[in-house]
């Protein structure tokens, strides 16, 4: 199969986890035609392709122009990664217009010889081109990726349907209240406990799974919904990152609503760290993205 | 005369593009080296907790991930005061090594090790991939080093990109005692294979002598952390040397960052970085070496010698910068070894409780000097955050290296694409990373 691996604005940790893939990157590349992969390989211009790979989400004209550019020339488009999925860590840019980050990186009315066009918001792969499959995952494991490769390359493309990163999870429950809600940075959990019954900020009942919940489970480290948000967030507008988490911790810590939204200074960081760009989480009451996000036109 | 446009650049970290202009006789006026694609991640970090900076951080780049977190925690507990426990601080220098001798055997293998072993082949074959085809054994050889870099990042910081064991205050959880003695056996077993390898950059880049000689012999000053026995990887001393390897002046991170001086490139978003009053700086591999003088470990510097007595000291030649990568893997993985072999802590972390500070981190990332100043509000979440990455301070020289390179390609009789390919190899001797220096 001809395979290329496109990468648009994005840190290139996913191309990190191809060239972990041991053995199978072996087989991998002897079994198929690598045709453009300006990471690994010369070619300076995307061919015909099979299965291109997109990493990274669309951060400029000249990303949406590479996008189009593989649509055109591809039969089957996987992005991979959350940055190309959901927007990714990236997507936090969207509390502020284009014009405000420029001005204040460089200064005012800056303009560079050759800078695509601007654009000023932005959005991950499928706001702009179709793609047909997803591997979500900043960086997508190891193991998942090698597995949607095997599949991908013998002619499947695997759905994303499936469940949260708590159906993976194998932490007992703890007696209530706790205390909360805490951070990372306090003082450390009960392993082998539920994080958010002990007040902890753990997004792993609304992102994905796929990832074995090694961060919770096997190290008490709070799920930082690196996986993106699971299908139910994304389907059904009541469930909302934000206020989701927000309900679990009352019931935790019983302290009151209130009480435990004002402890959280942060809840763009906190809630919408991989997802802040996904259009499909923007308009939600209560919740959403919207509050958090620079509205399009207005003055700043 | 056309301009030589190479869009865009491969085989490197990132997305670039270098465009020659060239006048009208047909000799190279002026180099941009292009990068576009701003995120903001110094804006987007405002306004966070402390617990959240870490992980935003690490998204700047995949394959430096680690010393962005750590340059970011050093900075939130100096801003605090927080003292971080011993134990957390050793594993967080094995992290440390593990990523950067997993960087440049990238850098070495999959991007610059194809242009020295067939100097005059075709762009198609100046891959891993078309050296496997011929020669599967060597490929898979030095991909074990890869390997091998990424498994002590995976044990040490939980993950091998992006890793979540580190937070401010200390790390976690460590690693346990089995592991560490299998980590050791595994690195043992490598160790003839990594010494061939560096013999083998060595035999190479000296057969590649007129390329050295010719892409990037510029001198400039230099600067990077200093340790008390040879290289640094974090630490809280700084030297800048001029080009002759005399000492001009010794910084503290804080007084490093108070001098950064930053400013616009009319042709890319990767701001340069200079500091002021000492004008244009390099930092990266080559720098460290000729600011500590040696490695501070028996094979890395046995290894070194050889190095100096062909190419002298201080080195400048860009091209050089691959036998110094090759030399601190050798470093690293005796750094390694030594860190595996104490015992493991019991306190890794300080509870952290915010509050208002200011605070600078530096750290010695694979590339060079990665800087980070953070400016906490009094709810002690992040008011400001300024980061100066590597390839800002080494965007002149790298410009200055390709032009270099493009007046030596088409002097001689090199075709168009020959041409092409000296330039890349020059941009390649700096391993540039462009999401850092976009950030």
């Amino acid at each position: 199969m001809r395979v290329a691996i496109v990468s648009l604005s994005s840190c290139l940790g996913c191309q990190m986890v191809f060239l972990s893939l041991e053995e199978y990157l072996f087989t991998m590349i002897s079994e198929n035609n690598l045709t453009y992969a300006p990471f690994i390989v010369d070619s300076k211009d995307l061919s015909e392709a099979d299965l291109v790979l997109i990493e990274g989400a669309v951060r400029s004209g000249e990303d949406f122009r590479k996008a189009k550019e593989a649509r055109e020339r591809a039969e089957r488009i996987v992005a991979l990664g959350t940055c190309a999925c959901h927007g990714g860590v990236q997507g936090l840019a969207d509390m502020f217009s284009m014009e405000r980050l420029m001005r204040r990186r460089y200064e005012a009315g800056a303009s560079f010889d050759g800078e695509p066009q601007r654009v000023d918001r932005l959005l991950p792969l499928d706001s702009y081109i179709r793609v047909d499959a997803y591997l979500p995952g900043c960086p997508p494991p190891v193991g998942l990726f090698r597995s949607f490769l095997e599949f991908a390359l013998a002619g499947t493309l695997p759905s994303r349907d499936g469940s949260s990163v708590c159906s993976e999870c194998d932490v007992s429950g703890i007696g209530l209240p706790q205390p909360g809600p805490r951070r990372a940075t306090d003082e450390p959990p009960v392993a082998g406990k539920c994080l958010l019954e002990q007040g902890y900020l753990c997004m792993g009942p609304l992102t994905r799974d796929g990832c074995g919940a090694l961060c919770v489970s096997k190290f008490a480290i709070p799920c930082d919904g690196c996986r993106g948000p699971s299908d139910d967030v994304l389907l059904y507008g009541s469930k909302d990152p934000q206020e989701e988490t927000l309900r679990r911790l009352v019931r935790a810590t019983g302290k009151s609503p209130r009480e435990v939204q004002d402890a959280i200074a942060d809840p763009a960081h906190t809630f919408f760290r991989h997802c802040l760009a996904e259009p499909l989480l923007r308009r939600r009451r209560p919740g959403g993205t919207a509050p958090f996000m620079y509205r399009l036109g207005e003055r700043e | 005369m056309a301009d030589i446009l190479i869009d865009p650049v491969t085989r490197i970290n990132g997305n670039a593009s270098v465009r020659v202009v060239v006048d009208e006789s047909g000799n190279p006026q002026e180099v941009r080296f292009q990068a576009f694609g701003y995120r903001g991640f110094d804006q987007i970090a405002r306004g966070a907790h402390i617990d959240n900076l870490c992980p935003i951080v690490s998204r700047i780049c995949g394959g430096d991930s680690l010393f962005h977190q750590v340059a970011a925690a050093v900075a939130v507990e100096k801003a605090l005061g927080v003292v971080v426990p011993e134990e957390a601080l050793r594993l967080r220098e094995l992290s440390m090594w593990g990523q950067l001798f997993e960087r440049h055997a990238i850098s070495l293998t999959v991007h610059s090790i194809p242009d020295l072993l067939f100097p005059s082949s075709d762009p198609g074959l100046r891959n891993i991939i078309s050296i496997n085809r011929m020669d599967e054994d060597i490929v898979k050889k030095l991909m074990v080093l890869k390997s091998l870099g990424t498994l002590v990042l995976r044990e040490t910081g939980l993950r091998a990109v992006h890793p979540v064991n580190f937070i401010p205050g200390g790390a976690v959880r460590d690693i346990p005692g089995e592991t560490r003695q299998a980590l050791i056996a595994r690195l043992k077993e490598a160790g003839p294979l990594l010494i061939e390898t560096g013999r083998l950059m060595k035999l190479l880049l000296r057969r590649n002598e007129e390329v050295v000689n010719a892409l990037g012999t510029d001198e400039t000053s230099c600067i990077s952390l200093q340790g008390d026995n040879g290289l640094a990887i974090m630490g809280s001393s700084l030297t800048v040397i001029d080009a002759a390897g005399e000492v001009r002046n010794n910084l503290s991170p804080e007084e490093a960052a108070e001098k950064v001086k930053e400013s616009n490139s009319h042709h890319s978003h990767i701001r340069g970085a200079e500091l002021a009053g000492l004008g244009e700086i390099r930092v990266g591999p080559l720098a460290r070496l000729n600011i500590n003088g040696r490695y501070g470990t028996e094979q890395a510097d046995e290894e070194l010698e050889e190095v100096k007595t062909h190419w002298g000291f201080p080195l400048h030649r860009s091209m050089i910068g691959h036998a110094a990568r090759i030399l601190e893997m050798i470093h690293a993985w005796e750094r390694m070894i030594d860190l595996l072999g104490q015992p493991p802590g019991d306190v890794l972390r300080k509870t952290v409780s915010p509050s208002s500070g200011t605070g600078v981190g530096v750290v010695e990332a694979p590339e060079g000097t990665l800087l980070y100043r953070l400016i906490l509000d009094e709810d002690g979440l992040v008011k400001r955050l300024f980061i100066t990455a590597p390839l800002q301070f080494n965007l002149k020289a790298l410009e200055r290296a390709v032009q270099e390179s493009a007046r030596f390609a088409m002097g001689g009789v090199e075709t168009g694409e020959r041409a092409a390919i000296l330039l890349e190899t020059a941009i390649r001797a700096f391993a540039p990373c462009i999401p850092c220096g976009i950030h």
